[in-house]
């Protein structure tokens, strides 16, 4: 057999699961992870695996919850994932927020800047992120969504609603 | 959830499979959407439809079988189960429970060799309740010496019952071929009352 007719057979394989199951998996997958781009993803995985596996899949079995199963998994996978990488950006605000306190108790700049960290620190969540990834990490937007879920118009506003509440922190006497 | 929140679900989830078919399969056209009647008086039927109309009514033993033949047929096209060719069904509803017998569904005919086009269309116009032979169809056809390939065209009928090729038999009165089996054929030409006729 050529490659070509391989490839040919695995395309036909995976046409007819998509075919059959791939509207109420993408349903399914989309509703977990909230987001069309990470859930077509997620669904292509889903039937790569699928694929691979299939011969392994006794005759009889339920074909349809096994790959339900595939598809949680996947999905699952990516939630953990995006929770441990928002856990790791906290902690990165917050060694940022140390590092800017001046040990020594320097000047009038280090002071300012410990007291804008602390603003920082008390930013809701998302804008709190964005706005570290952006002004410290100097990622593009795009880059952001990216990290956090969302899009790019999201996080920019994020940035903005940070970045004015900061201003108007930071006037206060 | 309300009808728009439905409507909008449906379309980014049909976006996210078709995006995953183009991906996976490098099948880029526009897709053929299908569906299953599993309990008709003339046993499953699988269904198919793309943007211009049905394009396939099929007898079939079920599901996988259905498939294959589609994938057999429309190698690059991506195929996706729907909830949505409900006219068809509540149509094929309708005429298998007698209420009406003749369809108006949009048929999509286009991707046929000329001649059978002609002779799908020519068959389309037998109203139930009526029959006409193999001569007849093909000289509606433009080709009156052509019965055997008008047969032929029949036998291939891509969307049977709905374009209605049992309602055409031989000279002599009797049956000939169905695609779907004589059986069948005879079962749904005594469900219109068109009993066979001897000319």
């Amino acid at each position: 057999m050529t490659t070509a007719a391989i490839s040919d057979r695995a395309s036909s394989r995976i046409a007819l699961l998509l075919a059959k199951h791939g509207e109420e998996l993408a349903r399914h997958i989309r509703r977990m992870v909230r987001d069309d781009d990470v859930a077509q993803d997620i669904l292509q995985d889903t039937m790569i695996r699928a694929y691979r596996a299939l011969e392994r899949l006794a005759a009889g079995s339920n074909e349809r919850a096994w790959l339900y199963r595939i598809a949680t998994n996947g999905a699952l996978n990516h939630l953990r994932s995006r929770s441990r990488e928002r856990a790791a950006l906290a902690r990165h605000a917050a060694e940022r927020e140390t590092v800017a306190a001046p040990a020594d108790g320097g000047g009038e700049r280090d002071g300012r800047a410990v007291v804008l960290w602390g603003h920082v620190a008390r930013l809701p969540e998302r804008q709190r992120l964005a706005l570290t990834l952006r002004l410290v990490d100097e990622l593009a937007y795009e880059d952001i969504a990216r990290r956090l879920g969302g899009t790019a118009a999201t996080a920019r506003a994020n940035v903005y609603q940070a970045t004015k509440k900061l201003r108007l922190k930071v006037r206060e006497p | 959830m309300t009808a728009d929140q439905a409507a909008a679900e449906r379309r980014a989830v049909e976006r996210i499979v078709l995006g995953a078919f183009v991906r996976l399969t490098g099948r880029g056209s526009a897709p053929l959407k299908y569906a299953m009647m599993e309990d008709t008086p003339v046993g499953v039927l699988g269904l198919a439809a793309g943007e211009r109309g049905l394009r396939h009514v099929s007898y079939t033993r079920g599901e996988d079988e259905f498939l294959e033949r589609l994938l057999a047929e429309h190698g690059d096209v991506p195929l996706l189960r729907t909830a949505e060719l409900d006219d068809v069904r509540r149509a094929l509803d309708r005429y298998f429970a007698g209420r009406r017998l003749d369809f108006d569904l949009k048929v999509d005919l286009s991707d046929l060799p000329v001649f059978q086009r002609r002779v799908l269309e020519a068959t389309a116009r037998i109203k139930a309740g009526h029959v006409a032979t193999y001569t007849d169809v093909a000289a509606r056809a433009g080709s009156p010496r052509a019965s055997r390939a008008a047969g032929n065209a029949l036998h291939i009928n891509p969307v049977p019952i709905v374009v209605p090729c049992h309602r055409v038999l031989r000279a002599d009165g009797s049956l000939g071929g169905y695609g779907g089996g004589v059986p069948i054929k005879e079962w749904l030409l005594e469900h219109e009352g068109a009993r066979p006729r001897t000319l």
